[in-house]
């Protein structure tokens, strides 16, 4: 059986009336990072941003690389509606690996690599992006 | 040419969606095989319903399907009567039994859309659904030579080859190879031991570029579960090995397995495979990944 003193301490009403503000919003959604670990420049993080990303050597691609184990576009990130990112190996030479195997495309999980030659990344997924 | 070969249903046994399988996925087994304009479908678990949606998103007024099922354990069929494109009457899906006259998968299908089980009825699927058959184990469809193998599962299983240009992929599923040792104890006293793949079934999946085999198990596992139609993880790895296999898929990813339990059974099956080659490449199958094989 409880004691006295602890059903005081426990005791409802001692429980202060505050009014709840809600964290900015912006602390639950934080964009998919694609850190750069080996590379020209590592380390370094690119945000994705948009629903649609070309990695290469391309000036103009969104994510560019100047290295010439990369194609000018040579891989695309596409983000779905479920606001996941997949990887998709756009015929580029050296092809693009997911955590050692060379694929065509994959659905992108937190942690895993991406080696497109000798550059490498780490796939970083956000939240509530979409 | 090239195959490309795209997961879509890796799991064994029982769906298990979740947070816990987030990363390899949830869904049974379904596999995508396509070669040019070829679609070949192994097996139609819970993966197929996504397989089918998207399908329909590719832009083609004619959809033409082979399907191969491993069996017709209810985690190789479930996703079957939620395939989308065999409602639609321009559509035609051949389903290929292993011998002449062998309906038994296209009757189980049907036989699963019976008022008891399931809301729409069979004959509602307006899709041109064809019984077909490998012809004496060997089958050329659009220039892929389809070859098949029984496995050793309860009820039954079969594995299929796909050949083309040299290129071949091969998808053996539901396959308990520990229960043809015949000496089994051998394998608890030295488990680093090569392990007895029989002779038949590594010429089966000789030389594969990828080879997609039912891994359920870690080792210790296993041993209680002898009988149930699934190997350990570990004897894929020999069978890779032995069958010179250039790379594995380790699939049917057991219910009860987190996405770290898969980390940890691929890691030490590439730990495996290191000690005898390290040039065989070693991964967990997961669900949207797809590869090009050529
Ligand atoms: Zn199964
Ligand atoms: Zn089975």
């Amino acid at each position: 059986m409880a004691s006295q003193k602890t059903k005081n301490d426990w005791n409802d009403e001692s429980t202060s009336e505050i009014s709840v503000t809600l964290l900015p919003l912006s602390t639950e959604q934080t964009p998919s990072v694609l850190e750069m670990v080996q590379g020209p420049g590592a380390p370094r993080n690119y945000e994705l941003f948009r629903a649609e990303m070309v990695v290469g050597r391309a000036i103009d691609a969104d994510v560019p690389i100047n290295s010439t184990d990369l194609s000018r576009r040579h891989v695309l990130l596409k983000r779905a509606p479920s606001g996941q990112y997949s990887l998709q190996d756009l015929e580029s030479r050296n092809g693009a690996y997911v955590n050692g195997v060379k694929i065509h495309s994959a659905v992108l999980h937190d942690g895993d690599s991406i080696q497109l030659g000798s550059i490498l990344f780490v796939f970083h997924e956000g939240r509530a992006m979409s | 040419m090239s195959f490309f070969v795209r997961f879509w249903g890796i799991r064994g046994s029982i769906p298990t969606p979740g947070h816990l399988t987030k990363k390899y996925g949830g869904n049974t087994s379904c596999v995508e095989i396509r070669s040019d304009d070829s679609l070949f479908i192994c097996d139609g678990g819970t993966g197929l319903r996504e397989l089918g949606a998207d399908l329909l998103t590719r832009g083609k007024k004619q959809i033409t399907g082979h399907f191969f099922y491993s069996h017709t354990h209810w985690d190789h069929i479930q996703g079957f009567p939620f395939f989308t494109p065999a409602y639609i009457p321009s559509n035609t899906f051949h389903v290929y039994g292993t011998a002449e006259g062998d309906r038994r998968t296209y009757e189980l299908l049907s036989g699963q859309m019976r008022s008891d089980y399931f809301p729409v009825d069979f004959g509602e699927l307006r899709s041109n659904i064809v019984a077909s058959h490998l012809d004496g184990g060997h089958r050329e469809i659009d220039g892929v030579a389809v070859s098949f193998f029984e496995q050793h599962h309860p009820g039954r299983s079969w594995a299929y080859s796909f050949v083309r240009d040299g290129f071949k992929i091969v998808y053996a599923t539901d396959n308990e190879i520990d229960l043809t040792f015949p000496r089994p104890e051998a394998v608890l006293k030295e488990p680093e031991a090569p392990r007895p793949i029989p002779e038949a079934f590594r010429q089966f999946c000789h030389g594969a570029d990828l080879l997609i085999a039912d891994g359920q198990y870690f080792d210790d596992e296993y041993e209680k579960k002898v009988g149930w139609g699934h190997p350990r993880a570990s004897t894929i790895i020999d069978l890779a090995l032995q069958s010179e296999a250039k790379q594995v898929a380790i699939f049917h990813h057991d219910p009860m397995h987190g996405d770290s339990d898969v980390d940890r059974k691929i890691a030490l099956c590439k730990e495996r495979a290191a000690r005898v080659n390290p040039q065989l490449l070693v991964f967990g199958a997961r669900e949207g990944l797809e590869l090009r094989i050529g």
